[in-house]
């Protein structure tokens, strides 16, 4: 049978490239969370995947990224504005 | 930490040098045999992982302690880990031995489904983002999932595989050469090494994470 070196090159080489890139990954999220400690920021949830929590004890709906929406949410959370204030249909 | 790190470096240079420096070429099947050494190890530090998360899993259930789940999520993280690398390199030895790089048979079929169960467990604990219900949920989807281990094992001897039967892990003593056997066993030390500092730097970094949500 013949040696097949390329496939003994590509079954090491796979497995140092996910063991280096995870390894890689730990390293940093813990230098991070490290610096996140130290400059005292403890306040801001973060999570693994690198969003933050929202958490808001008023009723109305947040983004997760913080963004104003373009107009303010109808008491009754629709989008759309409260029937009352639309326009008669023609 | 530091330690446990230069020891596993100083064990994949072994494993290395065994794999490829003193391991002979198998006569039947030639150097592609050599992908045994990373493809056995992988499994087996991947079911020692899975043992570890079942085993936290458990002692999170019981007492509720925020530890024991941090030992669970990270054993299974790195068991998810090393059992993707399993199933790669076996596939790239499947292809110039059996003529394909993957087969519907028992054994490859039911590491699939448990690498898939463990995939859920991970995706379950990003999912939800109460701590301690995703701590519980996952908890429980970590024992079903590691109870599978067993039926991949056995899965050789219960149905008609195209997989081979374990060399090392059945009844009675080993078939292989003694120097192949030696290094297997080293390339395991040095995989296993791997897992543990994995396991410890995953654990520290979901403490931290911890602390950063507190």
């Amino acid at each position: 049978m013949p040696d097949n070196w390329s496939f003994v090159a590509a079954a090491y080489g796979l497995a140092a490239v996910v063991f280096i890139a995870y390894g890689r990954w730990l390293r940093r999220r813990e230098h991070e969370l490290t610096a996140l400690s130290a400059s005292g920021a403890h306040s801001q949830a973060v999570r693994s995947d690198n969003t933050q929590a929202v958490r808001s004890d008023n009723s109305q709906a947040v983004r997760s990224d913080n963004t104003p929406r373009s107009q303010p949410l109808s008491k009754t959370g629709h989008p759309r504005p409260e029937p009352s204030k639309r326009p008669p249909l023609q | 930490m530091t330690v446990l790190g230069w020891l596993t470096a100083l064990g994949l240079v072994a494993g290395l040098v065994m794999d490829f420096g003193i391991a002979p070429r198998e006569m039947t099947q030639g150097n592609v045999q050599r992908i045994m050494y990373v493809h056995v190890p992988a499994v087996w530090v991947a079911y020692l992982a899975f043992i570890v998360g079942l085993i936290g899993s458990i002692a999170y259930l019981a007492r509720r302690r925020p530890g024991a789940d941090r030992i669970a999520h990270a054993a299974c993280e790195v068991g998810t880990v090393f059992l993707g690398v399993n199933i790669a390199t076996g596939a790239i030895w499947g292809k110039p031995t059996w003529g394909t790089w993957w087969t519907w048979d028992a054994r490859l079929t039911s590491v699939s489904v448990v690498f898939v169960m463990f995939l859920a467990y991970l995706l379950l604990r990003g999912a939800i983002d109460d701590e301690e219900r995703a701590a519980r949920y996952s908890a429980v989807l970590g024992i079903v999932a590691a109870l599978n281990i067993p039926l991949v094992h056995f899965s050789v001897y219960w149905w008609r595989t195209l997989h081979q039967p374990p060399s090392l892990l059945k009844p009675g003593s080993s078939t292989m050469p003694p120097v192949i056997l030696t290094a297997l066993l080293v390339s395991f030390a040095a995989l296993a090494l791997l897992g543990a500092y994995f396991i410890v730097r995953r654990a520290r970094v979901l403490a931290l994470e911890q602390e950063a949500l507190a």
